[in-house]
């Protein structure tokens, strides 16, 4: 095709540019040419714009109703973690500032196969204070672990009187038999470290200190051999579940 | 302002998101999930994905709204590059998945060919540019229409889409030129 003029194909070209299909060294050598002359820039600018408003005219279509549901889940869990990032940067005892655990939490997930974005769900349970202090056990942290799908597959509680770790399962996984899940703690700026492993009992219960989960914001269950692996191995199979750990200060 | 346009509408709650308040956030989902929806449908072609990109697209928005002023973009051609930006990174992290989408492929050329052009009721929220775009895209073939749109929404070069379409590599190259040589000179009656 001829196209008469070089105004009509540096517009051709800044559309290809826009578009997305001018590619490879023509792509290179347009972009240079914009950096250096400002009606190129401008030729590119104006057809970027243009075909971003391609986004606005395909049909509309409804989503799920639980698509909404899953976006305040997610604020609350992020408002959550910014509190408890707060409060820990607050206490004199806790050293790691929220970039520490963000960091090793994006290390972490780096490392998982799903590598999805890590799904919290915070669950607050109003407890009165006085049926808190009447009732033993003293459930100090909670963690909902989800899966990919954002369901809640493990509660996890710790009391702190009996160094206790109850795991609940929630969802009907079941891990195959030559394999266990075991439970992990991602301290902040360090390496996951092992909590336990879990049996195939609906419920079960770990000993573990309060220091084990103190200032650990997040607990993760991968699916390892069976019998699990060593702690200092880190976890060598899939992250199925995973969760903030909320310290409960009510 | 007594009769807000669409425009200034959404850019208040935009707005009112930057400064986070949640209940914007909600009508602004309210308001504009349908259209972005419809578009990461569009561009992923599969109800689950689309939804997890709508997810992570109105995540980026309550994270980012405070940035929206500085763009200079229409309110809805920003919301539709966050929702197209995340549907493109979840395609890139499936990229495992591809034989399965290009088989959807040849469905869906058949039967957005129909569908592709909104009827100017489905476009009350579109901007200015927008409807100047949706205007000359009738000038099109179908066919033109179908590569330039997609090559845009799923960021596919020539050979990307001569796969995907199952075309030669140089009826897609002719295609998208022919589209873009009628864009050039229809847009610049709305310039």
């Amino acid at each position: 095709m001829n196209i008469a003029s070089p105004a009509e194909r540096l517009e051709l070209l800044a559309a290809s540019y826009a578009l997305g299909t001018l590619r490879g060294g023509a792509r290179r050598r347009f972009e240079t040419l914009a950096r250096e002359h400002a009606t190129v820039r401008a030729a590119a600018l104006i057809w970027q714009g243009r075909f971003a408003s391609l986004t606005e005219l395909e049909a509309a279509a409804l989503p799920d109703a639980a698509v909404w549901t899953r976006i305040r889940n997610r604020i609350e869990a992020e408002k959550e973690a910014q509190a408890l990032a707060r409060q820990r940067q607050a206490a004199p005892a806790s050293a790691p500032a929220p970039r520490g655990w963000l960091r090793s939490l994006a290390l972490w997930r780096g490392a998982s196969a799903a590598g999805a974005l890590a799904t919290v769900l915070a669950v607050v349970v109003g407890v009165n204070l006085r049926d808190e202090l009447r009732n033993a056990p003293a459930v100090r942290y909670v963690a909902v672990l989800q899966n990919d799908q954002s369901a809640a597959s493990v509660l996890v509680t710790f009391d702190p009187k009996q160094q206790q770790l109850t795991l609940q399962r929630l969802g009907d996984y079941a891990e195959g038999a030559d394999k266990s899940l075991q439970l992990w703690a991602l301290p902040p700026g360090g390496a996951p470290r092992s909590l336990g492993v879990l049996d195939r009992s609906p419920a079960l219960r770990l000993a573990a200190a309060e220091s084990a989960v103190r200032a650990v914001p997040t607990l993760a269950i991968s699916l390892e051999p069976r019998g699990g692996v060593p702690s200092e191995r880190g976890p060598t199979g899939p992250v199925l579940f995973k969760g903030a750990l909320i310290e409960k200060t009510l | 302002m007594i009769d807000p346009s669409p425009d200034a509408e959404i850019i208040e709650l935009i707005d009112r998101v930057g400064r986070r308040e949640e209940a914007a956030l909600r009508q602004l989902y309210d308001r504009t999930s349908p259209r972005l929806f419809g578009l990461a449908l569009r561009v992923v072609r599969q109800r689950e994905w689309a939804e997890d990109v709508l997810q992570e697209a109105f995540l980026t928005v309550w994270r980012v709204a405070g940035d929206y002023r500085g763009t200079l973009s229409p309110p809805m051609a920003w919301l539709g590059m966050i929702v197209r930006s995340r549907a493109l990174d979840l395609l890139r992290r499936r990229t495992a998945d591809r034989a399965q989408l290009t088989q959807e492929f040849d469905e869906l050329l058949a039967d957005t060919l129909e569908s592709d052009s909104p009827n100017p009721m489905d476009l009350a929220d579109a901007g200015e540019q927008a409807w100047a775009l949706h205007q000359c895209l009738q000038q099109l073939d179908d066919k033109q229409r179908q590569v330039v749109s997609l090559a845009y929404l799923r960021d596919l070069s020539h050979s990307e889409l001569s796969e995907q379409l199952k075309l030669p590599l140089g009826t897609v190259k002719t295609w998208i030129r022919r589209g873009l040589e009628k864009l050039r000179v229809c847009m610049g009656h709305f310039a």
